[in-house]
């Protein structure tokens, strides 16, 4: 591999590492205060993206505007999702029949967008889609640094709202031990709520940024259901941070494997770094006790 | 309307399998409701109307309609109006076997038409020689079809996936040594007409010794080209070859254009020839190569009323080459039908097929024959984006505009 | 799945069973569903319908080879998909590269479905609830990556076509298939009805209810979960054979989806996880209502809405299936059925306890 090759492949994997710790970090955190694996997160990622090439075609105007729509609107959908769904399961199989009950939804959301806006595939066409700079002799596509600074700055709120406010703490709280949580007086039951809210707020902001520099179609959240699991388990179940650090390495790893296998044999990578995670240790490797157990 | 009527068709069966699986009175449902009579044509066709293919398969649903819509002003086929039962396979290889199966057996259609894109006309083939029908397709152009050796399988277009650049290898072959490109790269989706006409290309290069200096493949559905752009841009060939189907074409440009790689040519398959491509792209598209089975110009018997009508009914536009594909694909039918002068299921088949084996048909696409396995025996053109619009410029005969020998940049 | 409510039928216990008229009812009904089945392929030469038939005991078969996991252990798989897909890439792989009879390739893939699923199930048993959900995800997600690449083997994205091991036509093709599935699917119930029946069983079932109580109470749970894993996966893999032989055309995306394994889910739930016939039913109910949607409303996206929100109805609503709710409708107006004897999750690892006690000193001695 030449230098080249070599840090146009890091830059690659550190842009779209940021893109994935976004999209995954939803899913973490609904795992955390639910113990949810909300299969249907990748496909509303998808409908984000729906929503903002919908947005942009319609009024002409950025993409990236549609957030501030689709932000708010996702939060209450979050919120209810739990309240009017996922809450009528009962504890004891909670966690096996969410899964069926959110893989339920994914279905129905991919069944609308393709009843909604058919199966062509659609893409956003923005006056920078094409656009790039050099750094150092290798290229940046202004698209996909836009896409990872906006991943940034929500995995910052996240960060900021989990680590510096009351609610964020309540959440931590609800995430590390739920009854110990409620002895101390913490509404574990509205604060479960409002993680679910911002855990669906994130998929409105991924979804976005993921639409910004890729085709969408109502299938594809399938392909990103697989990635995602895997960053997930490998950060350790629950865990926010463990689920960005997994990102960011399984990104840069899956770009640098992608020069000498191929594309599909370097998505791989995801898939190998699951199988290997719970065989040698199933509770992740970046925090996180749940696995095993759930 | 006619879309209508083969719903309560569609739903007749499903009520019936739904009793036939219960076991209730079934032969008095198993018959359907064979209502193409003695005053309609109705020819069945399964398109992919969603999923990968889907721009291609309404360009195909197009130049059909606007064949029934023709033939019927001409007081029809045989003097029998044509309808059209057309089902959405949604791009998936087991639903167009589905599809066929139900139309044929079910619905008992008179004739079939093909669906669009080899992979599924290689799905849909088996199913149609099994009930032993005629089965002119638009869009299976790879050499695995032909091989199969179906005798029932005829291509509606002038040439097979391999030979679809055989007037650019020609051309580069005649270029000044400096000139000629020394080095080409190769991005294929994993699909046997994408893939066909790529490798066709390559494999000539190859043996005349124009090094291959990347050779890449995805899947179908692929969405994210930035490592396969990566890589094209690192072996900075001065040929571009993209074995693509609509979609991915856009994407693997505007991955490459991120990466401001500049061939001195590119050629990609399938995506040029769609209206769509121009629109997703805007002035890049400008010098980009692709092969055609069709020209709006050429001079062919009904070639002027056909651009005529497209021009018509979709705003003054030139009609695609899937359009134009699948209008001859009834013109071939057509031809048979009227030769031989029957249209229905059992042997009258075998007639229009071995009439089809015998004779050259007129089309718009210019004379077609075939040989035994169904192989047309002409050349696709070459067209390229020309001041924005998608001109031929080989064989130099029919060109309409000059072979622009360096690609702009995008 | 929930406990208390939740009864285990435990009449098929033989010896000790009081009234034997509702179990020749049984075996009446049974019988002449079968002969029903069987006659199907007599009462139409449509194509069309007899495609559709054979493909409903394609789900049938698949969603009972699922439900040897989902209904004796409670863990739900959404990845069988890849043992369907497997079965069917090896036997075609058999018959178009190795020249093997399609009955040897048909037997030798199940089997090497079988041997593949040990270590899989080594690893994905490791870890319960969401944990094994992922694993089985994301094995039917490597194999389709798998699949698609690995052109040389397996065709690639463009599939493979396995030629027609019976040269009749199209119509008979269909017969016989439709035959060929109802045997495996009379053997795969057979052996699903036997273990359902024995000691084996009743440890499986435990785990189910509670496994930690289970573990503790003696069951090897590990082993038994294992042996119920490949075996799940040997029939699975069967029906992908079966399906490789009579569709002909392998297309990795459709033979490695998610969308698969979710339906082998939703017609067992549908049924009940918990009844021999409860995948068989499901299959019915789904496989009819898949075709009426994809046919009806095919060029929309409108079937995946139809099944998503019947999963979802029967997840929150009916966890227990339709054939309980049917008993439980018949109980309520038919005639008290005092002779069913029932018991409760607690009773029956009472039961399993009982047995072990009484098991041990002998097993040592």
């Amino acid at each position: 591999m030449s230098g080249g090759l070599f840090l146009q492949s890091l830059i690659l994997g550190v842009l779209l590492g940021g893109l994935y710790a976004l999209m995954a970090a939803g899913l973490t955190l609904y795992f955390g205060v639910m113990r949810v694996v909300m299969i249907a997160h990748a496909a509303f990622l998808v409908l984000a993206g729906y929503l903002a090439w919908f947005f942009t075609t319609r009024t002409g105007l950025d993409p990236i505007l549609s957030l501030a729509v689709t932000v708010p609107a996702f939060f209450v959908l979050g919120v209810g999702i739990r309240r009017l769904l996922i809450t009528r399961l009962k504890p004891a199989t909670m966690t096996m029949m969410s899964v069926l009950l959110t893989f339920a939804l994914a279905l129905v959301i991919e069944g609308l967008l393709g009843f909604t806006f058919t199966g062509v595939q659609r893409r956003i066409r923005t006056g920078y889609s094409s656009a790039n700079f050099e750094i150092f002799g290798a290229q940046v596509a202004v698209v996909k640094l836009i896409a990872f600074v906006l991943a940034v700055v929500a995995l910052g709120s996240l960060w900021f709202v989990l680590k510096k406010t009351s609610l964020g703490q309540a959440l931590r709280a609800t995430i590390q031990h739920r009854e110990a949580a409620e002895l101390v007086g913490i509404d574990t039951d509205k604060v479960a709520g409002y993680g679910f809210g911002i855990g669906l707020a994130t998929a409105a902001v991924g979804g976005t940024a993921l639409a910004l520099d890729a085709t969408i179609y109502p299938s594809l959240h399938w392909h990103w259901i697989g990635p995602m699991m895997a960053i997930i388990v490998v950060g350790g179940l629950g865990s926010i941070p463990g689920a960005a650090m997994a990102a960011m390495a399984l990104g840069i790893i899956h770009a640098f494997l992608q020069v000498p296998l191929g594309a599909t044999w370097a998505q791989t990578v995801f898939y190998v770094a699951l199988f290997g995670t719970l065989m040698v240790r199933p509770q992740g490797f970046f925090g996180g006790r749940l696995a095993q157990r759930f | 309307m006619s879309r209508r009527r083969q719903v309560g068709t569609r739903r007749t069966t499903v009520a019936c399998a739904t009793l036939g699986c219960a076991a209730l009175a079934l032969a008095a449902c198993g018959d359907g409701d064979a209502e193409s009579g003695d005053d309609t044509i109705e020819i069945g066709i399964s398109l992919p109307l969603t999923g990968d293919f889907s721009e291609p398969g309404e360009g195909v649903r197009r130049g059909y309609e606007l064949w029934a819509e023709m033939v019927n002003e001409e007081g029809g086929l045989l003097g029998r109006r044509v309808e059209l039962n057309i089902l959405d396979d949604q791009s998936n290889a087991d639903r167009v076997v589905a599809d066929y199966e139900a139309l044929i057996s079910q619905d008992e259609v008179d004739l079939v038409f093909g669906p669009f894109s080899s992979r599924l006309v290689l799905a849909s083939a088996r199913v149609v020689d099994e009930y032993g029908m005629l089965f002119v397709e638009p869009a299976g152009a790879s050499e695995e079809i032909f091989e199969a050796g179906y005798d029932n399988l005829f291509y509606a277009a002038p040439a097979v996936a391999d030979d679809h650049y055989n007037y650019l290898f020609d051309y580069i072959m005649e270029m000044p040594e400096e000139e000629r490109p020394d080095s080409v790269a190769y991005a294929s989706m994993d699909d046997p007409l994408a893939q066909g006409t790529a490798y066709g290309l390559k494999d000539k290069l190859e043996e005349a010794g124009i090094e291959t200096v990347a050779d890449e493949v995805y899947p179908p559905n692929t969405t994210e080209f930035s490592g396969i752009a990566a890589q094209l841009a690192e072996a900075d060939a001065d040929l571009l070859v993209g074995g693509t189907q609509y979609q991915d074409a856009v994407n693997l440009i505007v991955a490459v254009q991120q990466l401001d790689y500049q061939p001195r040519m590119a050629a990609f398959s399938t995506a040029p020839t769609l209206p769509e491509f121009s629109e997703a792209l805007g002035d890049d598209v400008e010098g980009i190569l692709a092969p055609t089975g069709y020209s709006a110009a050429a001079d062919y018997p009904t070639n002027a009323e056909f651009v005529e009508r497209i021009a018509e009914r979709y705003d003054g536009r030139i009609p695609s080459e899937d359009e134009a594909n699948a209008f001859t694909t009834g013109q071939v039918v057509q031809a048979a039908v009227e030769a031989v002068g029957c249209a229905e299921q059992g042997e009258c088949q075998q007639k229009l097929i071995d009439w089809l084996h015998e004779n050259t048909v007129d089309t718009v696409v210019g004379p077609l024959s075939w040989d035994e396995a169904g192989r047309p025996d002409s050349a696709h053109f070459i067209q390229q984006h020309v001041d924005g619009e998608p001109e031929i410029v080989l064989p130099e005969d029919q060109a309409t505009a000059d072979f622009i020998d360096v690609k702009p940049e995008w | 799945m929930p406990n208390d409510s939740d009864l285990a039928d435990a009449s098929a216990q033989g010896a000790s069973r009081p009234w034997p008229i509702p179990r020749l009812l049984g075996t009446g009904t049974l019988g002449a569903l079968a002969i029903l089945v069987l006659s199907f392929p007599f009462l139409t030469d449509t194509g069309y319908l007899l495609s559709t038939g054979v493909f409903i005991l394609n789900y049938a078969l698949m969603a009972t080879g699922w439900n040897f996991v989902g209904g004796f252990t409670g863990y739900i798989s959404l990845g069988h998909a890849a043992y369907w897909g497997l079965g069917a890439y090896a036997t075609a792989i058999m018959i178009t590269r190795l020249d093997m009879p399609w009955y040897l390739a048909l037997v030798t893939s199940a089997a090497a479905v079988a041997v593949i699923a040990v270590p899989v199930g080594i690893a994905a048993l490791r870890v319960r609830g969401a944990s094994f959900v992922i694993v089985t995800i994301a094995f039917v997600m490597i194999l389709l990556l798998v699949f698609q690449s690995w052109a040389g083997v397996t065709g690639g994205s463009s599939g493979l076509m396995v030629p027609r091991a019976f040269d009749v036509l199209r119509t008979q093709h269909h017969q016989i298939f439709f035959y060929l599935y109802a045997a495996a699917l009379a053997l795969t119930l057979l052996v699903w009805w036997a273990i359902d029946r024995s000691r084996f069983g009743m440890g499986l079932k435990a785990i189910r209810e509670d496994e930690d109580k289970a573990r503790a109470l003696g069951v090897p749970t590990y082993a038994s979960k294992l042996v119920v894993f490949v075996l799940s996966a040997f029939f699975t893999g069967l029906a992908g054979g079966l399906y490789a032989l009579w569709f002909g055309d392998l297309d990795p995306v459709f033979q490695f989806s998610i969308l698969m394994g979710a339906y082998m889910v939703l017609m067992a739930l549908l049924g009940g996880i918990r009844e021999l016939f409860g995948p068989v039913l499901g299959a019915l109910v789904v496989g009819v209502s898949v075709e009426y949607f994809k046919s009806e409303f095919g060029d929309t996206q409108f079937h995946l809405v139809a099944t998503g929100l019947l999963l979802a109805l029967v997840v929150l609503f009916m966890p227990e299936g339709l054939i309980p709710w049917l008993r439980g409708l018949f109980q309520r107006f038919g005639p008290r059925a005092s002779s069913i004897r029932e018991v409760s999750a607690g009773e029956l690892a009472e039961q399993v306890e009982r047995e072990h006690a009484v098991d041990e000193p002998g097993s040592r001695s």
